[in-house]
């Protein structure tokens, strides 16, 4: 059929009516969302609506105008959005929300010049102030980004990381060393049910293959929800510990690193082990019975002539489950402590809960890019290899 | 030595994988609302209870609405995608392909933030149309390659065969192309269907209270408390994914035997 379809003339017109109204749908419902996502993180309507007028002077220069103009822009503003004003400008240096509080209400009664700025509050002598300021009226901003990698502009332009303002950093941190974490427990229990599905016997594949599939078809919450039942203070396994005398009291199993690290293991594990078994499929089984015929013994059999060929299927699997693991939110939310919680929890979070859409936007455009950046390399270096093997 | 290496893996993650299911499952018929062994009898009240009370019948239902919600626009965008992406030239094919699949790489926490913001925009901030419409963008990807696997698997002579004799491409679409191509669509849709049925993250960002679906009532009980109708809700919603990959699994049985 493929033929058939693809070449005749006139083909051209019903693939475009064809495909007019997924391609619309995609725009219209996945591709403009996603980008509302990255103009939000940098959008700064909050704080540039109020400056206008200083927005314009401060291209002049003139200290005299820029301090009258900030006096009517704050003058202008009703109490709530001066409030909010000053709380933005309070996350980029204490003391500002006073300073910027005082300012607003007595705007009328200050000489608008920059001495009289000076002469109401000698803050207003400080450079310091008037840079972040100038930093913070544009219609964009990245201040959400600065804050998620808590790199900072000092006085003089230059980059720093202030100490104490790294969490979400740390947080980035936290979610790559646990996709790590479960990327290697996924591949070290995933590669022998993967051996065993290939190269068992057919009683050995089929049950192995049904608990995979099984396993793989059950959805993740339903999963993450036996583990909480395993895994409670008076849980089965703790039960067990108890029962069979290895511990005197319950042992602490969830909401902590190792209930999150069980977890998700066992949830991504499918994940693991379907690439790998397409790839231990193609491995010549001659290969290894050569090898043995020659004198080699099982286990050097296995590490010099098997292993080095299921390293490909090893790959795509620990690729995919690694791009998985990243965006985890429901599974250590369940079973992680405060300390055990990834990226895609302060995501959350700060939708849910404080309802900052700037900083969960920017969030989300740094895990989203990760995974983009993961994925194109994970192809490239699959044309790669592709490419490699047919030349040679 | 490497016989011992080979069974004990192999048994140690098999019983990994499987073990934690099948230990939990009998406690949904446990009389105790604890939920550990040894169980203390057989009873059928935690059922009774679970297809007796609101919170979860209506979970059940609102799931059951989205679910199919979804499914009818994720087969919809999704086959006319796989069938428009076949007739274009190979080039276009990877381009096309790439933006039809894409959703399936997004981390669902993203597209959670990104639906709940640009839907509020436009006014359809949370309930049944925006879950709808969210989870089938998340399914249409799942048709798009079930059906475009299917489309590539039929036999050209059989396309050829019936131009030779004179059809029209619209006739032989519909009377050959299109049946045969039929356990992919239904394959799709059944991916669409769980996927949308089985779906928390995004849930959590959309649904309002009158739209609440059972995964989210699931997730909300497991952090409030634990007793042994969360078990039961778990152990339902399993039987349906079990249900599911049967079905599918005789779908794609079929989808081959045709074309060979």
């Amino acid at each position: 059929m493929s033929n058939a379809l693809r070449n005749p003339h006139g083909s051209r017109l019903a693939a475009l009516i064809l495909l007019s109204i997924p391609v619309a749908l995609y725009i219209l419902v996945f591709l403009t969302p996603l980008a509302s996502v990255v103009s939000l993180s940098l959008d700064n309507s909050a704080l540039g609506t109020g400056f206008a007028t200083l927005r314009a002077a401060t291209e002049d220069g003139d200290a005299d105008r820029r301090a009258q103009a900030l006096l009517t822009d704050l003058g202008a503003m009703e109490q709530k959005q001066l409030g909010e004003t000053a709380r933005m400008l309070n996350q980029e240096k204490t003391g500002f929300r006073s300073l910027i509080l005082k300012t607003g209400k007595e705007a009328d009664t200050i000489a608008p010049t920059m001495d009289g700025l000076v002469s109401f509050d000698k803050r207003w002598a400080d450079q310091e102030y008037w840079g972040i300021i100038d930093r913070n009226i544009g219609q964009i901003t990245w201040r959400h980004y600065q804050k998620a990698t808590g790199l900072k502009v000092d006085a003089n332009g230059d980059l720093t990381i202030s100490k104490g303002d790294d969490i979400y950093l740390r947080v980035m941190g936290r979610t790559l060393l646990i996709t790590l974490q479960v990327t290697i427990l996924t591949l070290l229990i995933g590669y022998p049910l993967a051996y065993g599905v290939t190269n068992g016997t057919r009683r050995v594949s089929g049950t192995i293959l049904a608990i995979v599939l099984l396993s793989f078809w059950t959805s993740v919450l339903v999963r993450t929800t036996a583990w909480v039942v395993l895994l409670q203070t008076n849980g089965l396994i703790n039960t067990l510990l108890v029962g069979l005398k290895l511990t005197s009291e319950p042992v602490q199993l969830i909401f902590n690193r190792f209930g999150t690290l069980v977890a998700m293991t066992h949830v991504l594990l499918p994940f693991a082990i379907l690439p790998m078994m397409n790839v231990m499929r193609t491995i010549p089984k001659s290969q290894s019975d050569a090898s043995r015929s020659l004198g080699a013994g099982p286990i050097e059999t296995f590490l010099r002539v098997y292993f080095p060929q299921s390293l490909r299927g090893v790959l795509v699997g620990g690729g995919t489950v690694f791009i998985l693991a990243l965006g985890f939110y429901v599974t250590p939310a369940l079973t992680g402590g405060p300390n055990d919680q990834m990226l895609a929890y302060f995501i959350a979070d700060f939708v849910n809960k404080t309802l900052n859409w700037g900083m969960a936007s920017a969030l989300s455009v740094m895990l989203l890019s990760t995974v983009v950046l993961l994925v194109a390399a994970a192809r490239i270096g699959q044309w790669m290899m592709s490419n490699r093997k047919g030349i040679a | 030595m490497s016989r011992v290496i080979y069974w004990g893996s192999v048994c140690f993650c098999t019983g990994f994988m499987i073990l934690p299911l099948v230990l939990v499952w009998p406690l949904a018929f446990n009389t105790s609302s604890f939920l550990t062994y040894p169980m203390e009898g057989f009873t059928l009240d935690w059922f009774r209870k679970v297809l007796t009370e609101p919170t979860w019948t209506n979970a059940l239902l609102n799931s059951t609405k989205v679910a199919i919600g979804s499914m009818i626009f994720a087969v919809l965008i999704g086959g006319l995608a796989a069938i428009g992406v076949m007739l274009t030239r190979r080039g276009t094919q990877m381009v096309l392909s790439v933006l039809f699949v894409s959703p399936i790489v997004v981390p669902t926490v993203v597209l959670g933030v990104a639906f709940a913001y640009a839907f509020g925009r436009v006014g359809i901030g949370g309930g049944y149309i925006a879950l709808m419409l969210a989870h089938s963008i998340l399914g249409a990807p799942l048709v798009f390659l079930s059906v475009i696997t299917s489309l590539r698997g039929l036999d050209p002579n059989l396309d050829l065969a019936g131009a030779s004799m004179g059809a029209s491409r619209i006739y032989r679409f519909a009377t050959i192309t299109l049946p045969l191509a039929a356990p992919g669509f239904a394959a799709g849709a059944l991916f669409a269907f769980i996927t949308s049925f089985d779906e928390v993250v995004m849930a959590l960002f959309l649904a309002d209270p009158g739209s609440t679906t059972l995964p989210i009532a699931l997730f909300a009980g497991l952090r409030d408390r634990l007793e042994p109708s969360i078990v039961v809700v778990a152990l339902l919603l399993s039987l349906m994914s079990l249900v599911v990959l049967v079905l599918i699994n005789r779908l794609q049985k079929r989808g081959t035997k045709t074309v060979l």
